[in-house]
């Protein structure tokens, strides 16, 4: 059985935001909506400060507390290991926003797909994919499914242009992941919400 | 990491701690309707007391319902939120409700409309044990739908349900109390209440004192919690609402009114504590904040990495 997961290697990332705007354009999420994001803090007192940054995504936790939350079955968690939303399911409780540590829950308000990024109502790109969002529903990264089952990188992945994010099967041993994992000390967020993320870190 | 170094994020790609911002005041006020109404009811259940019942039953089956439906963003598949009772305390709470509504039903159709709806007694009697089940769940099933949420420390403690049962058992006694007064229904259970409440009073406030100095020991989200409540933007409410007016006001002057039993201050009792009641429900949602999304890298060195 695969485990679908991601290794982000802090030591290439440079903050360039390229994963963050490839999800947006791939997924065409509504404003505000970021399944990709950049986390960025400076660090040290002047004059010797650095910008350090952390690329996060949902974790698609193997004990997901966003699927624990739902009190509807509208998230659920695929063979693979990917946590999807069953948008017909969904009542909007926003129990999995409150319940995911990560923040990486997004809730699609009343009014936020009649408007998109520019001042005109919707271009002719976000009115088709907008139509894979419902207003009233919660929704979140998917790690693009859609382009995992057609044997496809996810976008953020493909896009990176340091190759600082490597997707794959988290489950064989002595696969590509576990193997830098285990040689570069890999962790994941919050290890102490005991959520188990398929997300990992690497920074030595 | 101290607590000094990390500031509230104003936005997702900020570091920092995370605001909760989901769960809002309609939550707060179903939150708040269900503990107050529950208590209300079974108090006046224990009681004898059919005003208290009825205007019980309706705070939970009207106005927490409703906050509920109004809140929802597809309030239409609300029944689809009973579906997962074995892992979601909000299915359970559903089902609470729901069982609630029934037999809260049952039990005041004769006292409203007549005795042509009286049950044979061994359902009335099945009514009543269900009607005490659900309404004690929906006293403190809330704080269970809150502490399931690890991601929030200030919220993921075992001392939460017992805060808002203990909550709504105050509410409920006040409100019982009150209504009587207003209605001149004496019993031997209500001047029992009227004795109890000081006891309740105090105790919700060492309870306070107590969640608070847990939370303060817990992890650096929740003691910037307590901090915000203590010292921060929250200070006012939390001294000001939920201390001198939730407890102190409504300690003393049920004591005055004990002593001297001035007509219409139980009005104003009720009135205090049920802002202290609402203040702290609505406090608790607010001040919610996520830990920071924490990397080696971010830590302070002195000069970086």
């Amino acid at each position: 059985m695969a485990r679908l997961g991601m290794v982000i290697d802090l030591k290439r990332c440079i903050g360039c935001n390229a994963c963050t705007l490839a999800c947006k354009q791939e997924n065409g999420t509504p404003e505000g909506v970021h399944y990709a994001r950049v986390i960025t803090r400076e660090v040290g007192t002047y004059p010797k400060t650095k910008r350090t940054f952390l690329p996060v995504l949902c974790n698609h936790c193997d004990d997901a507390p966003c699927a624990q939350a739902c009190p509807s079955g509208a998230t659920w968690i695929r063979s693979d290991g990917l946590v999807l939303v069953d948008r017909e399911k969904c009542i909007g409780c926003r129990a999995c926003s409150v319940a995911c540590p990560y923040m990486n829950r997004h809730f699609i308000e009343k009014g936020l797909l009649q408007h998109g990024y520019g001042t005109d109502g919707l271009s002719p790109y976000e009115a088709v994919k907008f139509l894979e969002f419902e207003e009233g529903t919660n929704t979140k990264c998917t790690m693009c499914a859609h382009r995992v089952d057609q044997g496809l990188e996810p976008a953020c992945v493909v896009t990176c242009p340091t190759d600082a994010r490597i997707f794959g099967d988290l489950e064989p041993d002595d696969g590509k992941l576990q193997k830098l994992i285990r040689e570069r000390k890999g962790w994941t967020l919050l290890p102490e919400c005991n959520t188990k993320p398929s997300v990992f870190y690497l920074d030595e | 990491m101290t607590t000094q170094s990390i500031t509230i994020a104003e936005h997702r790609f900020g570091y920092g701690f995370y605001r909760q911002v989901w769960w809002n005041w309609l939550i707060g006020t179903a939150f708040f309707c269900g503990g107050l109404g529950a208590g209300l009811f079974l108090i006046s259940l224990g009681t004898d007391y059919r005003l208290g019942m009825v205007l019980g039953y309706l705070i939970v089956v009207v106005g927490k319902n409703t906050a509920h439906l109004l809140y929802l963003g597809r309030p239409e598949r609300f029944w689809r939120a009973a579906l997962r009772p074995d892992r979601s305390w909000i299915a359970r709470g559903i089902w609470a409700c729901g069982l609630f509504a029934v037999s809260g039903a049952i039990l005041l159709a004769p006292m409203i409309l007549g005795a042509a709806w009286q049950v044979p007694g061994e359902i009335a009697d099945a009514a009543k044990v269900v009607a005490i089940g659900s309404g004690l769940v929906i006293m403190f099933y809330d704080g269970f739908v809150m502490n399931q949420s690890a991601a929030i420390p200030f919220w993921n403690t075992q001392l939460l349900p017992l805060l808002v049962l203990m909550y709504a058992t105050l509410g409920g006694v006040t409100l019982t109390i009150t209504l009587g007064a207003l209605q001149n229904y004496e019993s031997r259970e209500t001047a029992w209440l009227e004795k109890v409440e000081p006891y309740l009073l105090i105790a919700n406030f060492l309870l306070l004192c107590l969640y608070l100095l847990r939370m303060w020991r817990w992890t650096p989200a929740a003691r910037e919690t307590v901090r915000m409540w203590v010292k921060g933007r929250y200070a006012r409410v939390f001294f000001g609402l939920i201390v001198a007016v939730g407890l102190i006001a409504t300690l003393t002057l049920s004591l005055v009114q004990q002593q001297w039993q001035v007509r219409g201050l139980s009005l104003v009792i009720a009135g205090c504590e049920l802002t202290g009641d609402f203040s702290l429900l609505m406090l608790m949602l607010k001040s919610g904040l996520f830990a920071p999304q924490t990397a080696p890298a971010f830590e302070p060195r002195g000069n970086g990495r």
